[in-house]
C-alpha cells in the first residue's frame, strides 16, 4: 500500500451530557492509504459518524493526533480547519443537503465560491464536474426538478468541484432505491479508481459496503477489519 | 354547529398556547402595533389639548367686538368714541350701578423666556377694562389679588407662570420697557386666558402711545339670544359696524386651525407606519401558520374543518395586535396625558395647553391596532384554512 | 455567480415575506424623507441666513415699530456696511387663509443686502423707479399665476388707507427667484414711501432694519453698538444675527424638533424590530443550509458576512425605494403647502442620512441572526452526532 493519507493515533473522543462525560473513542489507531475506499460499518452509536466528523475536520479529538498528508490537522483553529475542509475535503450526505435556490451548477459552484478563481475558470470546473457526474444537460435546473439520484450526483459533483483528495460520504444512498444506489456506488468507484480519489463511506448496508475496496466495522469505539477483495 | 364550534375551539387555544414558542415574533408585532398606536394617540392628544384648551375658552353670553376684517385682536383698533357706543347697545347686561357690562381692551406681544428652551416667546400682555371682571366668568384670583388700577401691577395666567420665568408673585419684572410688580394669579378653567398676562387698560393706554383707542371691546350679554340684538345694533350705526361675535365662537374658530393642522400630520402619519406594522404582522402570522403547517394538517386529516384553522389563526392575530393597541394607549397616557406644550396661537402669541387623552381618543387607537391585526391575519388565516392534507406527510 | 449573488439569491427564498419587510422599510424611510424635508422647510431661514446680517428690532417685542431715523443712526455705526428697513404687511391676495409674507421695503438697499434674492436688472430697476411697484418671490408668483405688468390688489389685516380702504392697488414689475432652492421666496416686496404715505395709522415708523457689516467678525461690536446707541429712548433696540432670529421664531411654533425626532424614533424602532425579526426567522429556517455551507469550508466569519449582506440588501433596497418616494413627495408638499411652511426641499443632506441610517439599520438588524448563524455547530445543527 502507498503512503499514508490520513493517520489517527491514540484518538480519543467523549461528548458531555449534560453532567455526564460519555466516551465514543478511546486511544483510537486508524491509517487511510493514499486512494482507498473504505467502507465503515457499524451498530448505531457505534461512533461512525463522529470518526466521519473527526477526519473531515468538523469536529476536534478529545485528545491524541489527526494527521493529514503529513501535517497535524487536530490543533487547527477554526478558520484553519475551515479552510482546509474546502481545499481537502468532499463531503457527501444522505439528504443531499443542496441549496433549494440554487440551480445544480450553482451548488457545484458554491464551494469554488471560497478559492481565488475567475468567472470562466470556474465555469469550466463547474462543467468538468458535472459531466463528470453526467449531469451536464440538467445544470440549469433547481434541486426540486431533479431526482433523488440526480440530486445525490450533484453533491457528488460538488464535492470534487475543488479536487479534495478525500471524499467523505454518510450513508450516500441511504435515501436511494437499489437501482440508483448502484449508479451512485458505482460513480463513486469510478472517481476512486479513475481520479485517484480517498474515499470514507459510512454505511449500514452490506450492498453498497461490497463497492469498497475494504470495509471495517466500528463497535463501541474499536475496529475489527474485513478487506473486501479477499 | 355546537361540533364546529367545539373545533374552533380546540384550535384557537392550540394557537394561542404556540404564541410563546415565537414569543420575539409575536413580541415584535406588538410592540410595533403599540408603536403605531402611541404615535396616532399622541397627535391626537395634542389636537385634543389644544382646541380643548382654545375651544373652552369662549362663553356663549360674552360678545367679542374687534374692527371689520381684522380676524384677530392683536389687528383690531376700535375707537374711545366706538367703545362708548357700545355701552349704549341693547341686550348687554347691566351692572348694579345700571351701567352695561363692558370692557375695552388692549392686546399687546410682549417677550417672556420659555423655561423649557430659555428661548424668547411671544407673551401677550391684555389690558383690562374696569368693569372685565364682571364680564367674563369662570376667573378665579388663585394667589395673592387682583392689580390695583393705575398702577404698574401685573396678575399672571397659571400657565404663564409655569412655563416662563420670573412671574412668581411678588417678583418684579420688566416687560414693555417699564418695572412691573406681579401680585396675583389667576387659573380660568384651562382655558387660553391662562397664558395671559393682565394690566390695567389705562396704563397700557399710557404706555403704548394708543391714547384713547382699543383694540377690542368685549361686552356681557344678558342672554346668548341678544347677540342678534347686538350685531343689527352695531349694523346700523354707521360708526360701528364692527365685527360681533360671540366669544365661544370666536375661539372655536381660532382652535380649529392649529389643531386641524395637527390631525392632517397625524393621520397620515399613523396610517403610513400602520401599513409598515402591517408587514411585521403579516410576517409573524405567515411565520405561525407555517410552523403549525403540520399540525393544521394532521388535525385536518383527522377530520378538522377548515374553519378553525382560520378561525384560530384569526384569533392570534387580533389578540397579539389588540394587545399591541392596549399597551401603545397605556404609554401614550402615562407619557404624555397632562403634559403641558406651548405653541403659537392665531393672535401670533403662545398658547399653553396640556395633551389630553380621551376614551374616545383610546377607542380610536385600538381600532386602528385591530385593523391591522385583521388585515394583518385574514391572509395568513385563508392559508391555514387550505393548507394540503399532504403536509401532515412530508418530512420537515 | 458571486457571493453577492448568493446573497441575493437567498433574499428572494421567500419574495412574500421579503417584500412585506421591504415595504416596511419603505414606509420608515419614506417617513423620515419626508419629515426631513418639512424640517428643511422649517429651518430654511435658519440655515440660509447670512453670517454678516443682523436683525434690530424693537427691545419690547419684535411686532412693535420704531422710528425711521433710526435708520441714519445705525448706517453711521462702524463696521456696517448696510442697512435696510421694513416692515410687516399683514397682506393677503383674495383669500386670508393662503399665507405669504407681504414686506414693505426700501427698495434699492434691501435688494442689496440679499443678494440671495435673483433679479433681473430691469426689473430691479422697475421696482426701484415705479412707486407702486410690487415684486414677488416665485413661489408665491406660481401659487397665484401673476405675470409681469399684472394688476395685483392687495388687502392687509392690520392696515387701513387713510381713505378707509383695505386694500392697495399695485403693479407687478418683477419675480424674484431664490439662489437655491432653500432661499424661501413666498413673500411680495413693495416700496415703504407708498406704504408710508397712503397709511392711516403709524406714521415715521419702521417694523425692524436688516444690517450687513462689514464681515462677521463685526457682528458683536455692532450688535452692542447700536443697542446702546438706542438705549434709554422711548424704543429701546435689541439686534441679533439673522440666525439667532430665526432660530427664535421657530422656536415660538413649540418643539417641532421633539415631534419629528420622536416620531422617526418611533417609525425606525418599529422597523428595527420587523426586520431584526424576519432576519432572526430566516437565520433559523436555513440552520441546516448554513451548517452544509461551513462543511463545505465557509469560515464563520464569512457565514457573518452573508446574513448582514443579506440584512445590508434589504435595507439599502427599502430605503432607496423610500427616498425616491420622499423625493418625489417633497415636489407634492411644496404644491400642496403653497410654500406657507417654508421651501420644502429634498436636499443632499438627507440622501446622506439616509444612506447612514440604512448601513446603521441593515447592520443593527442582522448582527444578531449573524452572529447566530456563525455560531451554528456543524455536528449539532446536521444531527451528526
Amino acid at each position: 500500500m502507498s503512503e499514508a493519507l490520513i493517520q489517527l493515533k491514540g484518538v480519543t473522543k467523549s461528548y458531555t451530557r449534560g453532567k455526564q462525560s460519555v466516551p465514543i473513542f478511546e486511544r483510537l489507531d486508524m491509517t487511510i492509504p493514499q486512494q482507498d475506499f473504505v467502507a465503515i460499518m457499524g451498530p448505531s452509536g457505534s461512533g461512525k459518524t463522529t470518526l466521519l466528523n473527526l477526519l473531515g475536520g468538523i469536529d476536534k479529538p478529545t485528545g491524541g493526533e489527526i494527521v493529514f498528508d503529513a501535517k497535524r490537522m487536530d490543533n487547527l483553529d477554526e478558520s484553519k480547519l475551515a479552510s482546509f475542509r474546502a481545499g481537502n475535503v468532499g463531503f457527501i450526505f444522505q439528504f443531499y443537503n443542496l441549496m433549494p435556490m440554487l440551480t445544480a451548477a450553482q451548488n457545484v459552484e458554491l464551494p469554488l465560491l471560497l478559492t481565488k478563481l475567475g468567472p470562466k475558470a470556474r465555469r469550466e470546473r463547474v462543467n468538468t464536474a458535472l459531466s463528470i457526474v453526467g449531469l451536464s444537460d440538467r445544470a440549469r435546473h433547481k434541486p426540486s426538478e431533479l431526482s433523488g439520484g440526480q440530486q445525490q450526483r450533484v453533491a457528488i459533483a460538488r464535492a470534487i468541484v475543488s479536487d479534495p483528495k478525500l471524499l467523505l460520504c454518510d450513508e450516500p444512498t441511504g435515501d436511494l432505491d437499489r437501482e440508483t444506489a448502484g449508479e451512485i456506488l458505482s460513480m463513486l468507484q469510478t472517481l476512486n479508481r479513475d481520479l485517484g480519489k480517498t474515499i470514507v463511506m459510512v454505511t449500514h448496508d452490506p450492498e453498497a459496503a461490497r463497492y469498497a475496496k475494504r470495509m471495517l466495522h466500528l463497535d463501541k469505539g474499536h475496529f475489527s477489519e474485513k478487506d473486501l477483495a479477499a | 354547529m355546537g361540533r364546529t364550534f367545539t373545533q374552533i375551539a380546540a384550535v384557537t387555544m392550540m394557537n394561542l398556547r404556540s404564541i410563546p414558542d415565537r414569543l420575539w415574533t409575536s413580541l415584535s408585532t406588538v410592540i410595533a402595533v403599540a408603536m403605531v398606536t402611541a404615535v396616532l394617540l399622541g397627535f391626537l392628544a395634542l389636537a385634543n389639548g389644544f382646541q380643548s384648551t382654545v375651544q373652552g375658552s369662549g362663553s356663549p353670553d360674552v360678545a367679542v367686538m374687534l374692527r371689520k376684517g381684522s380676524g384677530s385682536e392683536l389687528n383690531s383698533n376700535l375707537t374711545r368714541e366706538q367703545s362708548l357706543l357700545v355701552e349704549e347697545a341693547p341686550g348687554l347686561a347691566r351692572g348694579a350701578d345700571g351701567k352695561a357690562l363692558v370692557s375695552p381692551e388692549l392686546y399687546v406681544v410682549v417677550d417672556g423666556i420659555k423655561k423649557s428652551s430659555r428661548t424668547k416667546a411671544n407673551l401677550p400682555l391684555r389690558g383690562l377694562g374696569v368693569r372685565a371682571n364682571q364680564v367674563r366668568s369662570g376667573i378665579k384670583i388663585s394667589a395673592g389679588r387682583m392689580f390695583t388700577p393705575g398702577t404698574n401691577e401685573l396678575v399672571v395666567g397659571r400657565a404663564v407662570s409655569r412655563q416662563f420665568e420670573g412671574f412668581e408673585l411678588g417678583r418684579k419684572i420688566r416687560l414693555a420697557a417699564q418695572n412691573w410688580t406681579v401680585v396675583g394669579e389667576f387659573e380660568a378653567a384651562g382655558s387660553v386666558f391662562e397664558s395671559e398676562i393682565w394690566a390695567d387698560v389705562a396704563v397700557l393706554q399710557g404706555l403704548y402711545q394708543r391714547g384713547s383707542s382699543v383694540q377690542s371691546v368685549r361686552a356681557r350679554l344678558d342672554s346668548p339670544a341678544s347677540l342678534e340684538k347686538l350685531k343689527a345694533y352695531s349694523e346700523a350705526d354707521p360708526r360701528l359696524k364692527l365685527d360681533v361675535q360671540a366669544e365661544r365662537s370666536f375661539y372655536a374658530e381660532q382652535g380649529k386651525g392649529m389643531s386641524d393642522i395637527i390631525l392632517y400630520l397625524g393621520w397620515p402619519l399613523a396610517i403610513a407606519m400602520s401599513f409598515g406594522a402591517l408587514a411585521g404582522a403579516l410576517n409573524t402570522m405567515y411565520a405561525s401558520v407555517d410552523a403549525r403547517m403540520r399540525e393544521i394538517a394532521t388535525l385536518r386529516a383527522i377530520g378538522f374543518g377548515g374553519t378553525p384553522a382560520f378561525v384560530g389563526t384569526m384569533v392570534e392575530s387580533l389578540l397579539l395586535s389588540a394587545i399591541g393597541g392596549v399597551v401603545g394607549a397605556l404609554a401614550t397616557y402615562l407619557l404624555f396625558d397632562g403634559i403641558s406644550a406651548a405653541t403659537l396661537g392665531s393672535n401670533f402669541t403662545q398658547v399653553v395647553f396640556a395633551l389630553k387623552m380621551t376614551p374616545q381618543l383610546v377607542v380610536q387607537g385600538v381600532v386602528l391596532a385591530l385593523v391591522i391585526g385583521f388585515v394583518g391575519g385574514v391572509f395568513p388565516a385563508w392559508r391555514a384554512a387550505r393548507v394540503p392534507l399532504l403536509a401532515a406527510f412530508k418530512e420537515q | 455567480m458571486t457571493l453577492i449573488e448568493l446573497v441575493r439569491k437567498n433574499l428572494f427564498r421567500k419574495p412574500l415575506r421579503t417584500i412585506l419587510t421591504v415595504f416596511a422599510i419603505f414606509i420608515a424611510f419614506a417617513i423620515f424623507g419626508v419629515l426631513a424635508t418639512f424640517q428643511n422647510a422649517m429651518n430654511a431661514g435658519i440655515d440660509t441666513a447670512g453670517a454678516d446680517r443682523l436683525i434690530v428690532t424693537n427691545k419690547i417685542n419684535f411686532t412693535l415699530q420704531m422710528p425711521i431715523a433710526y435708520v441714519q443712526r445705525t448706517r453711521g455705526v462702524e463696521g456696517v456696511k448696510i442697512v435696510t428697513h421694513a416692515d410687516w404687511f399683514g397682506g393677503y391676495y383674495q383669500d386670508p387663509r393662503i399665507f405669504f409674507a407681504a414686506i414693505a421695503v426700501e427698495p434699492a438697499s434691501y435688494l442689496d443686502i440679499y443678494p440671495e434674492y435673483l433679479l433681473p436688472p430691469a426689473q430691479r430697476q422697475a421696482f426701484i423707479s415705479d412707486r407702486t411697484a410690487l415684486l414677488a418671490g416665485e413661489t408665491v408668483a406660481k401659487q397665484f399665476g401673476w405675470k409681469v405688468g399684472d394688476r395685483i390688489p392687495l388687502k392687509s389685516n392690520i392696515f387701513q388707507q387713510k381713505n378707509g380702504s383695505d386694500a392697495w392697488d399695485f403693479t407687478l414689475v418683477g419675480i424674484i427667484k431664490g439662489e437655491t432652492a432653500r432661499v424661501d421666496t413666498n413673500f411680495v416686496i413693495f416700496q415703504y414711501e407708498y406704504f408710508k404715505e397712503t397709511r392711516s395709522f403709524g406714521g415715521d415708523t419702521i417694523g425692524w432694519m436688516i444690517v450687513k457689516t462689514q464681515s462677521p467678525k463685526d457682528n458683536a461690536n455692532v450688535m452692542k453698538a447700536v443697542d446702546v446707541m438706542f438705549a434709554n429712548s422711548p424704543f429701546e433696540t435689541e439686534t441679533q444675527t439673522e440666525q439667532a432670529f430665526a432660530k427664535a421664531f421657530l422656536e415660538q411654533a413649540g418643539d417641532l424638533g421633539f415631534i419629528i425626532s420622536a416620531v422617526v424614533g418611533a417609525a425606525f424602532a418599529t422597523i428595527l424590530l420587523i426586520v431584526g425579526n424576519t432576519m432572526m426567522l430566516t437565520v433559523r429556517e436555513r440552520t441546516n443550509e448554513i451548517a452544509v455551507m461551513k462543511t463545505i469550508g465557509f469560515t464563520s466569519q464569512r457565514i457573518f458576512g452573508l446574513v448582514i449582506g443579506e440584512s445590508l440588501l434589504l435595507t439599502v433596497i427599502g430605503g432607496a425605494l423610500g427616498l425616491l418616494v420622499a423625493w418625489l413627495l417633497s415636489f407634492a408638499l411644496q404644491n400642496a403647502t403653497g410654500g406657507a411652511f417654508g421651501p420644502m426641499t429634498f436636499t443632499p443632506g438627507i440622501a446622506i442620512w439616509s444612506v447612514v441610517l440604512m448601513a446603521m439599520l441593515g447592520l443593527l438588524t442582522g448582527l444578531i441572526p449573524a452572529l447566530r448563524a456563525m455560531r451554528i455547530n456543524v455536528v449539532t445543527a446536521l444531527g451528526r452526532k
